[in-house]
């Protein structure tokens, strides 16, 4: 089975290049015959990477170790459920799942577009061929998954104790499924340059990959925290870390190019800077990817092989090449004939959003490169701590969280003073409420307590503004369509999944910006040293460490679990067990932190480490409003699912559009 | 040789026959795409406009009913985009007859 999983890779890298030839020259000649050859290459393409995949798979299911990686990142005694994930624990599998992702994408995309946009789709073929092409020639020249060891070992070394939690099994494929699902926009809009068919068609194309595929990003970044948070083991949940900030920084040009395409689709304008926005994230994804997997950065998310940067380095140079070579040779098809209708509207509300997010970005970039720059110039790397990150990107972010209130307010083309300061008025207000409301409770001593005070000004602020948009809406709709009020409010949504899928987002966006805000100053700490009996009091709870037992869970690993009471009042409210488990073969044990979480506030416990007289140092962290961030994750995907819902009238349009068009050209072509 | 490399083989040749069969057997004459007609990407173009213009017009009005425009602007606005609709009409109408007429030749 390996042997047929290595020569699946092979004929898959053969029949990618073939692809991208054949692509070319049916598009280039306009000849049926060659396209009908390449449209065979997705399925081909695919099914070869779905059997190297199966074989890898089967390889670490079946405790093949005479396979380097299998040995390389699984045993004998890990579960069933790691086993999998270990498939893209490591570098080489990360990658064979990278490429078996894009390689069902435009599988996907080629069924999407069989009988349509027969002039764009042949090139958004060739991009996304060729860059699978590049990742298969990763595989099978220099990340070979199915390299063979001459005496296979009797046991494997392991999975890294760290990968093994369930949110590492969720969140690499989400932010790959993100990562991997902005090829399509990317592939489309290079397209679209390539063919100089450039008005908004490619943006319709691709709105509901560039939607689905943000939403992954996030959610993947969301999960990511989620892990940290559990299995690291340091209370929090997001640190700056460079592989952190090589996922976020894709996820803020992604959310730029969504809220600028509007205008684009609306006044025909922006073209330039949209087309920029879809290529930049694209670009964003495979930094990320070299981040990962060059070696130049520590983190505890690097791979330990990390040897690969040269190589995405080398693409990603090709990338910007080709890019900003094609943009500057099709700039004078790129101008807009439009122009704003005034500085006042939601138009140049989104562009400041623009900036913002990007400002983020830039920010972020550079303190994520700068270690680098500097030992390439000075030969001292410095580092860059979240002080860097949280002095830039709070008040950035501050104010974007701002703007999420303020733009739904402003009208499209042009809004008016009068009527603005009319529609402030509530928002303001219940913001004002809430700043005297919380004055006399939250503390302002620092410039941290200072911005989470301003953030929770502003969540109200803006939930008051989006609350008014559905009741408007809804009481609009209500008088011009004689509805009830839920049926009104139900309509109003459907008919405008968009705007109101949209909405939903923000209030989730929101919900994150509030936790954030609630678990970064408001927090309290401890670490203690106890005996058995002892106890340390945080905020308004008291910790007392119970006991102290032993688990033999297998041959490899043994649990050492520390019971710790939580009293409130007197009262028992929960029996906490934090755990150091110990791994053989693994020279440092790992933390299981025991969480209680609930809407006020999550009562976190580390177990630090133990001596035989059974005492042990036991940190107890009170973190506030953590799970506000997690909710604000489920708050967006609903929002998105909304959004993503497919628009039969939009449909009807489309093929209404097509039969004018036959009526009057023949064929129709889109 | 054995079982493996024969289901090397095996799959090798299934490869070759389905993307080289397209090639040579007998193939519809029609080519993949029409040439670009610019008349017939304008026309596209517009009728893609068209709806935009008349979903502002909509978003206008649902504007106004919210409460974000003044009466005067609402107005301005209206026309505004009344008229670019109007424009759009008229030159589509004009492309219609012209490639009527060409089909019809």
């Amino acid at each position: 089975m390996n042997e047929i999983g290595e020569f699946a890779l092979m004929i898959a890298l053969a029949t990618s290049l073939y692809g991208c030839v054949t692509y070319v020259m049916a598009a280039r000649g306009n000849r049926v015959d060659l396209y009908l050859s390449a449209e065979k290459i997705p399925f081909i393409l695919s099914a070869c990477v779905i059997v190297a995949s199966a074989a890898l798979l089967r390889g670490l299911l079946m405790d093949d170790f005479s396979l380097q990686y299998v040995w390389a990142y699984s045993n004998r005694d890990l579960d069933t459920f790691y086993k999998i994930s270990s498939f893209w624990g490591g570098q080489k599998g990360s990658l064979l799942f990278w490429t078996l992702l894009l390689t069902c994408y435009t599988l996907v995309v080629h069924i999407q577009n069989r009988k349509r946009n027969a002039m764009v789709v042949p090139y958004a073929m060739v991009v996304l061929m060729a860059i699978t092409t590049f990742f298969l020639v990763l595989l099978n020249f220099s990340t070979n998954p199915f390299e063979v060891i001459p005496v296979p070992p009797e046991d494997g070394r392991g999975l890294n104790p760290l990968l093994q939690n369930y949110w590492m099994v969720i969140h690499p494929p989400t932010l790959y499924l993100g990562y991997v699902g902005f090829t399509v926009p990317f592939a489309f809009a290079m397209a679209a340059l390539i063919c100089k068919n450039l008005d908004d068609s490619w943006i319709r194309l691709t709105r509901k990959w560039t939607l689905v595929s943000w939403f992954f990003l996030c959610m993947g970044n969301l999960f990511g925290a989620q892990w940290a948070y559990l299995e690291l083991g340091w209370g929090g949940y997001w640190a700056w870390d460079p592989v952190e900030n090589a996922a976020f920084m894709p996820l803020l040009v992604a959310t730029a190019y969504l809220h600028s395409v509007m205008i684009q689709e609306k006044k025909d304008m922006m073209k330039v800077w949209n087309m920029s926005l879809v290529l930049l994230t694209f670009v964003m994804t495979i930094f990320g990817t070299f981040i990962t997997r060059s070696g130049l950065i520590q983190s505890v998310h690097t791979f330990d092989e990390a040897t690969l940067g040269y190589y995405f380095l080398a693409f990603l140079g090709v990338i910007i090449a080709i890019c900003v070579g094609l943009i500057l040779s099709r700039l004078p098809l790129l101008k807009s004939k439009n122009e704003l209708d005034s500085f006042l509207s939601r138009e140049s509300s989104f562009l400041f959003n623009n900036l913002l997010l990007l400002g983020i970005c830039f920010a972020t970039f550079w303190g994520t490169i700068f270690p680098i720059i500097s030992e390439a110039v000075r030969g001292v790397k410095i580092t860059v701590g979240p002080p860097f990150y949280n002095q830039v990107n709070v008040p950035i972010g501050l104010a974007l969280l701002a703007l999420i209130g303020i733009g739904p307010i402003i009208a499209w083309r042009k809004a008016t003073w009068s009527n603005l300061k009319k529609n402030f008025l509530k928002p303001l207000l219940a913001g004002l409420l809430a700043a005297g409301a919380l004055f006399p409770f939250l503390p302002l001593g620092n410039r941290s307590e200072i911005y989470s005070y301003i953030t929770f000004v502003l969540c109200v602020f803006v939930m008051t503004t989006i609350l008014i948009e559905f009741f408007k809406g809804t009481v609009a709709r209500k008088s011009l369509h004689d509805e009830k009020l839920i049926e009104a409010l139900g309509s109003l949504v459907w008919r405008s999944k968009s705007r109101y899928g949209g909405y939903i987002v923000h209030i989730g966006v929101v919900l994150i910006f509030a936790g954030i805000a609630g678990s970064q100053s408001y927090g309290a700490h401890t670490e203690k040293r106890m005996k058995i009996g002892e106890s340390v009091v945080v905020k308004d709870f008291t910790f007392t460490y119970e006991r102290l037992g032993f688990i033999e869970e297998n041959a490899t690993k043994t649990r050492a679990i520390a019971q710790v009471g939580v009293y409130k009042d007197g009262k028992r409210v929960w029996t906490g067990q934090p755990e150091k488990e110990f791994y053989k073969g693994q020279n440092q044990p790992v933390s299981e932190v025991d969480v209680l979480s609930t809407w006020q506030q999550d009562l976190y416990l580390i177990l630090a480490d133990f001596t035989e007289d059974e005492s042990a140092t036991i940190k107890v962290y009170v973190n506030p409003m953590v799970s506000w961030i997690w909710m604000g994750g489920w708050v967006i995907a609903f929002g998105t699912l909304v959004s993503v819902w497919p628009d039969r009238l939009e449909q009807r349009r489309r093929l209404e559009r097509m039969k004018i068009q036959s009526a009057v050209f023949s064929p129709a072509q889109e | 040789m054995n079982l493996v490399h024969l289901v090397e083989l095996l799959l090798l040749v299934t490869i070759l026959i389905v993307i080289g069969l397209p090639l040579f057997g007998k193939l519809p004459r029609n080519i993949l795409f029409a040439p670009v007609d610019p008349a017939n990407e304008e026309f596209k173009h517009l009728l893609v406009r068209k709806e935009e213009v008349l979903l502002a017009i909509k978003d206008l009005e649902f504007d106004w009913k919210t409460d974000k425009v003044s009466a005067n602007d609402y107005s301005e606005m209206k026309g505004k985009l009344e008229g670019e609709a109007m424009k759009l009409l008229e030159r589509l109408d004009q492309l219609e007859k012209e490639g009527k007429k060409r089909k019809k030749n």
